[in-house]
């Protein structure tokens, strides 16, 4: 497989629409699967981001008494903001916009911003549910945050760097999924939780009437509802460079493997959400502290006593 | 644009006690259109109301009227024989710019002052009335205290662990997605924990007379039946929407809607069995529904609807689905359904909620009154729904 090289800055134009793409195909299959378990067809389903879309572009804006608005409508850019900011460094076969020397730290920093966007988007619309909600999703993220930094180490260690490239490089024998599986479970786990997708869409649930999205209506919401699958995408593009070896794969080029790849992890997490009841964040609580974070430790201290090991 | 911004309306519904069957067929309705319920005023394009609200709920009416966004639509609906055509109206109004238009025009720009304490998003942090504060304990803070919006700021309180924090006073309902019709319960919160509640219904203008399959003259036997399979499949598609968990809901919902639409009922067991099985053996419901009790009182009163004695959340689910098992199967299980609760029984119910809510977070409060399944219809229209 060829190294990963930097390309023209000028393709950085280019990443939003790649991104746009996949998180609507990832939408289309969220319509798809309502679609059919409500007894409909195929492709009214498949419409479903479509009609949204055109929804919320004709739907009024809203606002709130004493909302905080400035600080209410960062939140609601923020999500697709980050997400897009995170395709910087995730290499699509041989080419990666910006290689830099800590690409993994890049990738969390940006998931540390959804902690502050998703709680502004609580905060600003001064209302009970919207609050309630944002103080759910910090509670869900102090569960998460340490069991993903972790995970996001441990392929690190592996490879000796922090460069996304490096790391890709390193699985040229072996595909990391194979020996870290707890590391790429912890990951996926954690990307759905920070999307605040399925079972960890408990700051957006229907119990508290929407929780965060209880008063967006219009550009608003459809900025949110973009970033949340636009978050998704970038993480399984990010596990797809992490552990399964980024455009590594026979007879096709190396930049439709990151998609395809991509492509099916994301639908594994769109999926997830139709399969499993909601994870309250005072239960995930005591699950991720005694039992997630010791076994991804776990596997972060077998991944550098193998990698000293064999020097 | 216009075109394809209407395929996918949402719709608020805001169901008047008794008619929950005009609600089910709405929702029926909205899913064979490929529509969305709104899960919030500022979620939705129509707000539709079923039934016939009394003076406290036609206010709340027109509070959320002026909640949602627009373009926007507001229609009723009586009867469920009226609800196919009333949403195809609904949608004709969306589509009529010049009538939008003039609603933009004329609306105030600026949010509805919170003057009124009941409603479905009420602002954070404010007491019985917007005017007058409760006596302060910061004394020196209440004198240039600002008032966002109007709003005065909430007053701290000690919370469960003994430290201070702020105290908010939130109505919940009446117009919730999953929650009984009419139903209000008024909390104080503490972040989202419940330090106190008072629950009380909302009742319509007169008595309904919303009968459950109306177009359909079948034996009575036949026809309750029929009624206790679709009583015990939508309250368990509230819990488990309220669980989070929309598959199984969905598949609860659409075993109500095939009975409510004539569906043999031995046609229904096989989903009815599946789901049983699926909704019992799930171990991530167990976990997340674990330790959530609706009390001892119903475990040993003569309860219709939870005969297995089953106190715990996921018990009163699994009761219910087993329940409608075997109604479905078995028409010689005589009494095993029952049509409606006594009325003490409802009442006795509406009156614990202040004690069963005391101390939980809102996700389990939800979940218990979920689990409660009260029918608000006829305890509003006694005179002792005050309670």
């Amino acid at each position: 497989m060829n190294d990963i090289v930097e390309v023209n800055p000028g393709w950085a134009l280019l990443a939003p629409v790649v991104l746009g793409l996949l998180a609507l195909a990832g939408a289309a299959l969220n319509g798809i699967l309502v679609a059919r378990a409500e007894g409909r067809s195929f492709r009214s389903g498949a419409v479903i981001p479509v009609l949204e879309t055109a929804r919320l572009m004709r739907q009024r804006r809203r606002t709130t008494v004493a909302a905080d608005v400035l600080l209410w409508r960062i939140g609601c850019a923020g999500l697709v903001v980050t997400a897009v900011l995170k395709t910087a460094v995730i290499p699509v076969g041989p080419w990666v916009l910006a290689d830099i020397p800590v690409g993994v730290v890049w990738f969390n920093t940006m998931d540390v911003f959804v902690w502050a966007l998703v709680w502004l988007i609580g905060w600003g619309a001064n209302s009970a549910h919207a609050l309630v909600g944002g103080y759910r999703f910090l509670a869900q993220a102090v569960s998460y945050e340490l069991p993903l930094m972790f995970a996001l180490v441990t392929p690190a260690v592996a490879a000796h760097s922090l460069r996304v490239s490096d790391v890709v490089a390193a699985q040229q024998e072996l595909w990391f999924i194979v020996w870290m599986p707890i590391a790429f479970v912890v990951f996926c786990l954690s990307v759905v939780a920070f999307s605040n997708w399925g079972p960890f869409a408990t700051s957006a649930s229907a119990d508290i009437a929407g929780g965060i999205l209880t008063e967006v209506s219009g550009v608003d919401r459809l900025l949110i509802l973009a970033g949340r699958y636009a978050l998704l995408t970038t993480g399984a593009a990010f596990a797809v460079a992490l552990f399964f070896g980024g455009g590594a794969g026979p007879l096709l080029p190396g930049w439709l493997w990151t998609l395809v790849k991509t492509l099916l992890l994301l639908a594994a997490f769109v999926t997830l959400r139709h399969r499993l009841p909601a994870v309250r964040p005072e239960r995930l609580a005591e699950v991720a502290w005694i039992i997630v974070l010791p076994a991804v430790l776990l596997q972060t201290l077998v991944v550098s006593i193998v990698v000293a090991v064999r020097g | 644009m216009a075109g394809h911004a209407t395929r996918r309306v949402h719709v608020l519904v805001l169901e008047v006690p008794g008619w929950g069957e005009t609600r089910m067929r709405v929702e029926a309705e909205l899913a064979r259109r490929g529509w969305a319920p709104a899960i919030s005023p500022a979620d939705a394009d129509v707000l539709l109301v079923c039934g016939e609200p009394g003076q406290e709920l036609e206010s709340v009416c027109a509070r959320l009227w002026s909640q949602l966004p627009g373009p926007r639509v507001r229609a009723a609906v009586i009867t469920a024989s009226d609800v196919a055509s009333t949403l195809d109206r609904a949608v004709d109004e969306l589509l009529d710019e010049a009538s939008q238009q003039s609603d933009a025009r004329t609306r105030s720009r600026r949010p509805a002052e919170p003057r009124d304490e009941i409603a479905h998003t009420e602002h954070a942090a404010h007491g019985s009335s917007s005017e007058s504060t409760e006596p302060d304990m910061d004394m020196d803070m209440d004198m240039d205290m600002p008032k966002p919006g109007g709003i005065p700021l909430a007053n701290g309180g000690p919370d469960r662990d003994g430290l201070e924090m702020d105290v908010l006073h939130v109505p919940l309902g009446p117009v919730l997605p999953h929650w009984p019709a009419g139903l209000v319960v008024r909390c104080v919160l503490q972040g989202d924990v419940i330090v106190s509640a008072k629950a009380e219904i909302l009742p319509a203008a007169q008595p309904s007379g919303d009968g459950l399959v109306p177009d359909d003259r079948r034996p009575l036997a036949d026809d309750e039946r029929r009624r206790a399979v679709i009583r015990r499949s939508d309250a368990a598609a509230s819990v488990l929407a309220l669980a989070g968990w929309s598959f199984a809901a969905g598949r609860a919902r659409r075993i109500r809607d095939a009975v409510a639409s004539g569906t043999a009922l031995l046609d229904v067991t096989a989903d009815l069995d599946k789901l049983a099985r699926s909704v019992a053996r799930s171990w991530t419901l167990r976990w997340t529904l674990k330790g959530i009790t609706v009390g001892e009182c119903l475990a040993h009163a003569d309860d219709g609807m939870g005969q297995s004695g089953s106190e715990t959340v996921r018990g009163r689910l699994i009761g219910w689905l087993e329940e409608a098992r075997r109604t479905a199967r078995d028409d010689k299980a005589e009494g095993a359904y029952e049509l409606q609760d006594p009325l003490a029984l409802q009442r006795s119910r509406l009156g614990e909620i202040p004690r069963l809510l005391n101390g939980t977070d809102i996700a389990t409060a939800r979940l218990i009154i979920a689990a409660l399944a009260i029918e608000t219809a006829p305890v509003a229209q006694t005179p002792q729904s005050r309670t």
